[in-house]
């Protein structure tokens, strides 16, 4: 790199060698270090407008722009009901075959218990008396 | 080159409409994005409305990002420095507005001197920023303050790295004689050549 290069690159990137295109960083290190007292001074009058873009500051976003921006993403609009619970109508069905499953399972079990003879049998809405009656009345039946 | 683009699974999530890759998206691109549009022109409330419009283009484009294409990042900063020109160019159409008609200066509340000197300085700084010819300013911003390489803020501009370090030279130049004219200049005249 040549004296005039290093002034070049100090005048449009600064003081900073990290801001120069990463191709030249080293060949200014090198010219750097046989302690050129004109490019020295370069890099200090490139230091001393840097410290002044330094100081410059923006301000920051606001909570208000914050909640604008994300209010505005498609994402950030609350679901439908329908969106919410998008399995709803698969989850009732599973419930329902379950159901019915135990339903069934019942009913086949009931059929194949044999039915008792005596009166415990009875619908309980039946008295004891009630069978008392109905008992003697068979067995007259069978009797004749 | 996509793969490594840190953007790219973030506009996926936010395609796929979830809610935390929103915000995700933003505390990571809008502090960037209002600080170039307010360096480039020099109003915070046009400065929101760049960024508002610029996170509209995200929404949109998020679902449809393809690999391959430019860095998401340097996609984004295209989108908002297309709406700062149309901003500096509508400026430029529209008259002055006549005297009676700018806002009274508000008076400041009293800082301590240490605010005072950093307030002054900062807006030292911005007058020079905003002194600047649009295509000086625009390189100062992207690589100074946005952190570009050289390769992308001259792509960014159209022009060739030479052509970018010519103007920002010029710009740096221009800089320091604002800044050495309008500042103490006992204090200053170090800097200036």
């Amino acid at each position: 790199m040549t004296p005039e290069r290093f002034t070049h690159l100090a005048d449009a990137y600064g003081a900073d060698l990290q801001r120069w295109p990463a191709s030249e960083r080293a060949g200014a290190q090198a010219l750097l270090a046989e302690g050129n007292a004109e490019l020295l001074e370069a890099l200090n009058q490139a230091r001393w407008l840097d410290g002044l873009l330094d100081s410059h500051r923006v301000a920051a976003p606001t909570p208000e722009l914050i909640r604008r921006i994300v209010a505005s993403a498609p994402a950030a609009a609350p679901p439908s009901f329908w969106g919410r619970h998008p399995g709803w109508l698969s989850r009732i069905g599973f419930v329902g075959a379950g159901l019915a499953g135990i339903a069934a399972g019942m009913l086949v079990v009931s059929l194949g218990l044999p039915l008792p003879s005596s009166s415990e049998a009875l619908p309980s809405i039946f008295e004891q008396s009630d069978a008392d009656i109905v008992m003697s009345i068979n067995a007259e039946e069978s009797d004749q | 080159m996509n793969e490594t683009d840190p953007d790219v699974e973030l506009l996926a999530r936010i395609g796929n409409n979830e809610a935390q890759a929103v915000n995700e998206m933003v505390s990571r691109k809008l502090p960037r994005l209002l600080a170039l549009a307010s360096r480039l022109l020099g109003d915070a409330d046009e400065a929101k409305d760049v960024a508002q419009e610029s996170f509209l283009r995200i929404w949109k484009q998020a679902a449809n990002w393809r690999s391959g294409q430019a860095r998401f990042d340097t996609w984004l900063h295209r989108v908002a420095l297309n709406l700062c020109y149309d901003r500096l160019r509508s400026r430029k159409e529209q008259p002055l507005p006549d005297n009676d008609e700018l806002p009274e200066p508000v008076d400041p509340a009293p800082l301590p001197e240490e605010q005072l000197e950093a307030s002054a300085r900062n807006e030292l700084m911005a007058a020079a920023l905003a002194a600047l010819p649009d295509r000086q300013r625009e390189a100062i911003v992207l690589t100074y303050y946005q952190d570009l390489s050289n390769i992308e803020a001259a792509a960014l501009m159209n022009i060739t790295v030479d052509a970018l370090e010519s103007l920002l030279s010029r710009a740096r130049r221009n800089l320091r004689n604002h800044l050495v004219d309008a500042h103490d200049p006992a204090r200053l005249r170090r800097g200036k050549r």
